[in-house]
């Protein structure tokens, strides 16, 4: 099936270039030029005909076709192998629990966090270790811009026209990590939120900037678990105070101090429901006295159940840092795990027996 | 050697809406108001809305609030949209 997207002819490279700066279809860095040979190769991998729909946006009910997410990719620097993990993010983003036209106009200025599990993993090179969060490989690099650029083009996600951003943070440029899954004995965030192990999947989550934390002073789990619900207080005492789906970023040097005391993702979970929580009173002592009024004494957890902590061992091997990343704004907003190339609890309903 | 590029732009645009017939006149007219419920909305467009019954003979305000403000109105609100002569939204932030 041919692609159908309008066609411009540039003289060379940097024309290209300026064509896409131009009309406003960039992130402001330069683009791969998204040639119909490179798009077709992404459609290929993925086995995706360019019509395919991959979803509908709900609020202004455009379609998003697999064409138009393939050029995005290739702008990105996307290979054809990365393109089913970009596809799987978009199915999550469209559900409608992840709120997809409030996360992306809001000024609250939120971006897309996309955390990679599975065997995918390996074979396209998105890394969990050093440099997790940033900068860590081409996979992960292209695969967050991707989502970005799609946003910004299928959607109109432009700063001053649908993102209606206050300020933003660097990850709306690339906000993509892998999980350590080989450097753990946790239970790999997509299992953990209900995909059977051995298959790939993504999450994505409307997700705020990560916050840094550092502790290399105690291997007492309890202790060092304290340093992250203090900065979720810190986080619902400051921005929102509304629970919703948290993640916490768990580098090896704090992962293996946990895991040698037997604490479990779920046991995280627990803990970190407990202690991160304020009353609203707190707000002022941090200027905002005057949204209190008669509701001081009410408690707030950053959570709203264990299980909406999202839990993700990343990082080099040595450091006791640690991040938490906050929602975008309490449970407005809801993260979604999507397996790619499979579809989970989506068959037909079994026969009945006779 | 020349390239050929491809539009990454959604090209089918959904059908975008018309603008309302204007109002001549405010006299006599319902108005809506649509808050998303954030606090700057509130003592404003009860100011406005005293404003306009006061000054342009308005002779009804509909004040609602969406349930999220950041998705778009509750279903029963725009189902009462069609009640109203014009309505007025604003974010409040």
């Amino acid at each position: 099936m041919p692609l159908t997207s309008r066609t411009y002819e540039v003289d060379d490279l940097m024309a290209a270039q300026e064509l896409y700066h131009s009309n406003g279809w960039t992130d402001g860095l330069p683009v791969v030029p998204p040639t119909e040979a490179a798009v077709l190769a992404c459609l290929d991998w993925a086995g995706m005909t360019p019509d395919q729909l991959i979803g509908i946006e709900p609020v202004r009910e455009q379609a998003i076709t697999a064409e138009k997410i393939a050029i995005n990719a290739v702008m990105a620097g996307c290979l054809p192998m990365h393109f089913p993990v970009v596809v799987a993010a978009w199915q999550g983003m469209l559900k409608e629990e992840f709120l997809l036209h409030g996360t992306t106009s809001s000024t609250g200025g939120c971006a897309v966090l996309v955390i990679i599990n599975g065997p995918i993993r390996k074979e396209i090179g998105a890394s969990g270790g050093f440099n997790a969060l940033a900068n860590s490989d081409r996979a992960t690099a292209s695969i967050g811009r991707a989502i970005r650029l799609g946003l910004i083009n299928v959607l109109d996600v432009r700063p001053g026209a649908i993102d209606r951003s206050t300020l933003g943070h660097p990850g709306k440029y690339s906000y993509c990590i892998a999980e350590d899954e080989e450097d753990m004995t946790w239970t790999p965030l997509a299992q953990m939120r209900g995909v059977p192990a051995g298959l790939s999947a993504v999450t994505v989550m409307a997700a705020m900037g990560p916050r840094q934390l550092m502790n290399e002073w105690t291997h007492e789990p309890e202790e060092l678990l304290e340093t992250f619900a203090a900065e979720m207080r810190g986080n619902q005492r400051h921005y929102s105070i509304y629970g919703g789906n948290y993640c916490i970023v768990v580098p090896k040097q704090l992962r293996d101090q946990l895991q040698a005391a037997g604490w479990s993702k779920a046991d995280i979970g627990r803990f970190l429901y407990e202690r991160a929580r304020i009353q609203r009173k707190e707000w002022g002592e941090v200027g905002k006295g005057a949204v209190v009024r008669d509701r001081g004494e009410s408690v707030y957890t950053a959570l709203e159940s264990p299980e909406h902590l999202l839990v993700v061992g990343a990082g080099g091997p040595a450091g006791g840092f640690g991040a938490v990343i906050p929602p975008w704004m309490g449970h407005k907003t809801k993260a979604v795990t999507v397996p790619i190339g499979a579809c989970v609890d989506c068959g037909p309903e079994p026969a009945k027996p006779a | 050697m020349t390239l050929r590029v491809l539009d990454p732009t959604n090209e089918a645009k959904p059908a975008t809406g018309e603008a309302a017939q204007r109002l001549l006149s405010l006299r006599g007219t319902t108005i809506g108001f649509i808050s998303n419920g954030k606090e700057g909305t509130k003592e404003y467009f009860g100011h406005l809305g005293r404003i306009l019954q006061e000054e342009h003979g308005v002779a009804r305000i509909v004040m609602r609030t969406k349930s999220n403000y950041s998705a778009p109105a509750d279903k029963h609100i725009v189902d009462e949209i069609r009640q109203w002569h014009a309505a007025v939204t604003g974010i409040g932030d």
